[in-house]
């Protein structure tokens, strides 16, 4: 499969596209939608841990989220995008899902707290200042709005503005104020801390 | 943040970190930031803010992830049972064709649905009653795989199965539906084994009975033998081997050393 996805996915696909016997076809699908699995798999887990899924559930919304796709190709669909699909049919399973089952944020907090206990810093002061710094950042990310905590996030994982506007359905401009307003928050906060 | 009229937005400052085209703004961003210490700053401490952000969100995140050998198994078995159960796409189909085409699916998912439930049913009720396990539950076994390339697996100098853990023995044997079952009776065996790149999961281990005297443990272990020969010798591509270990290894064996019966110095108990 092609290396070549900087968001927009067309190449592999041309692969699949062009065996005109339906069973090869076929198996070619399976491949390169493995192939994007191998590839996607670990940001679109993460990105439905930190909208609040539990890792069990994101697994399971993964495997229907590639199934989707499988089909959706099969039936002779464009893919413009990989990448953007993955994530927005990831997002919009994730929310119906997350009405079922939420995680326990307190459990979650609490694991944060205790990875941030065995963080490898040089020294004891060093550790100390970072998780300190890691602590207060994520306290400033979490009290942030909802759709403003999804900007960061997808903005994180390398989706663009128009990416991440077809996702949340916004438009790019308001993508980049919502980045804005969030980053502001962030420096503000580091600002408060280091005076 | 709000500024003065005369300063740039932190809109502004971060259409111009991200370097997003915003035509004849963007000359005056790049003019007003080229005399002003104020605004390079703030551009400063947003740049900053990013890249804490990322360190903390990839460090939070990326250590929870479990390994994906499992799920990517899981897939590969769920995209080839729809393959196998929806029909293929044709160039050339009519409103009619595709709806006698979808009901015929349907109908075919809900039979092979009942088909299988059945089947899990008897199954799993004979292999408690009988204890006989010769064959996977494609379903929870699909074989998991390693991402690894033939020179590794090649590479490898102990081809032996390491021992499954008793607290993963027991959850294979949950899954099963023998929770009860006595560890002596079954070898939790890797439906691919490690030795071609079968991964240490729960979707790669099945109870394997000792009960079966004919597809036993020791005729596999001469199958996997004989397929790593062939990876390792050129003749046969890794991942068509994993994929027949996986699909049905009873098969494989027969295909591989041209009997229909486990030879006798693969089984020693078979005439029994």
């Amino acid at each position: 499969m092609s290396s070549r996805i900087t968001g927009s996915m067309i190449l592999p696909f041309l692969r699949t596209a062009s065996a005109t016997d339906p069973d090869k076809r076929r198996v070619r699908l399976q491949d390169d939608v493995t192939s994007l699995f191998d590839r996607f798999r670990n940001p679109l887990l993460r990105y439905l841990w930190n909208l609040g899924l539990t890792l069990p559930d994101g697994e399971e919304i993964l495997q229907d989220v590639f199934l989707s796709l499988f089909q959706h190709l099969d039936r002779g669909k464009p893919l413009y995008d990989a990448r953007g699909w993955l994530f927005r049919v990831a997002h919009n399973l994730a929310l119906k899902r997350r009405g079922r089952s939420r995680r326990d944020s307190e459990g979650r907090e609490q694991a944060g707290v205790e990875d941030l206990a065995v963080d490898p810093a040089p020294n004891p002061e060093d550790r100390l200042a970072s998780s300190q710094t890691q602590q207060r950042l994520m306290a400033v990310v979490r009290a942030l709005p909802e759709q403003d905590r999804r900007c960061l996030f997808l903005r994180a994982e390398g989706l663009r503005y128009s990416e991440i506007a077809g996702i949340l359905d916004m438009s790019p401009a308001a993508i980049s104020l919502s980045l804005s307003r969030s980053l502001a928050r962030l420096v503000r906060s580091a600002e408060r801390y280091t005076l | 943040m709000k500024y003065e009229a005369s300063h740039l937005t932190d809109q502004e400052l971060l259409l111009d970190i991200e370097r997003i085209p915003s035509g004849h703004k963007e000359k005056v961003i790049r003019t007003h930031l080229d005399g002003c210490w104020k605004c390079r700053a703030r551009r400063k401490g947003l740049e900053n803010a990013i890249t804490d952000f990322v360190h903390v969100y990839q460090r939070e995140s990326d250590p929870e992830l479990p390994p994906a050998a499992g799920p990517r198994a899981l897939l590969r078995a769920r995209l080839a049972q729809l393959a196998a159960t929806e029909p293929a796409r044709r160039s050339i189909g009519t409103l009619v064709w595709r709806g006698l085409a979808l009901a015929s699916a349907v109908c075919g998912v809900l039979a092979l649905g009942f088909i299988l439930s059945r089947f899990s049913v008897v199954w799993r009720d004979s292999s408690a009653r009988a204890g006989i396990v010769s064959i996977p539950d494609a379903r929870l076994t699909p074989g998991a795989t390693l991402l690894i390339s033939r020179p590794d697996v090649c590479a490898q100098p102990d081809t032996k199965n390491k021992a499954v853990p008793v607290s993963m023995q027991r959850k294979v044997f949950e899954e099963y539906g023998i929770p009860g079952a006595d560890p002596g009776a079954y070898e939790v065996d890797y439906l691919v084994t490690p030795a071609l790149g079968g991964a240490d999961d729960i979707h790669n281990l099945w109870p394997h009975s000792y009960a079966a005297t004919a597809w036993n443990a020791r005729v596999k272990d001469a199958l996997e033998d004989r397929l790593r020969e062939m990876v390792c010798d050129g003749s046969l591509d890794l991942s068509e081997a994993q994929r027949e270990i996986a699909a049905n290894w009873i098969a494989a064996y027969k295909k591989y050393f041209h009997t229909d019966k486990p030879l006798a110095e693969h089984c020693r108990r078979c005439g029994e």
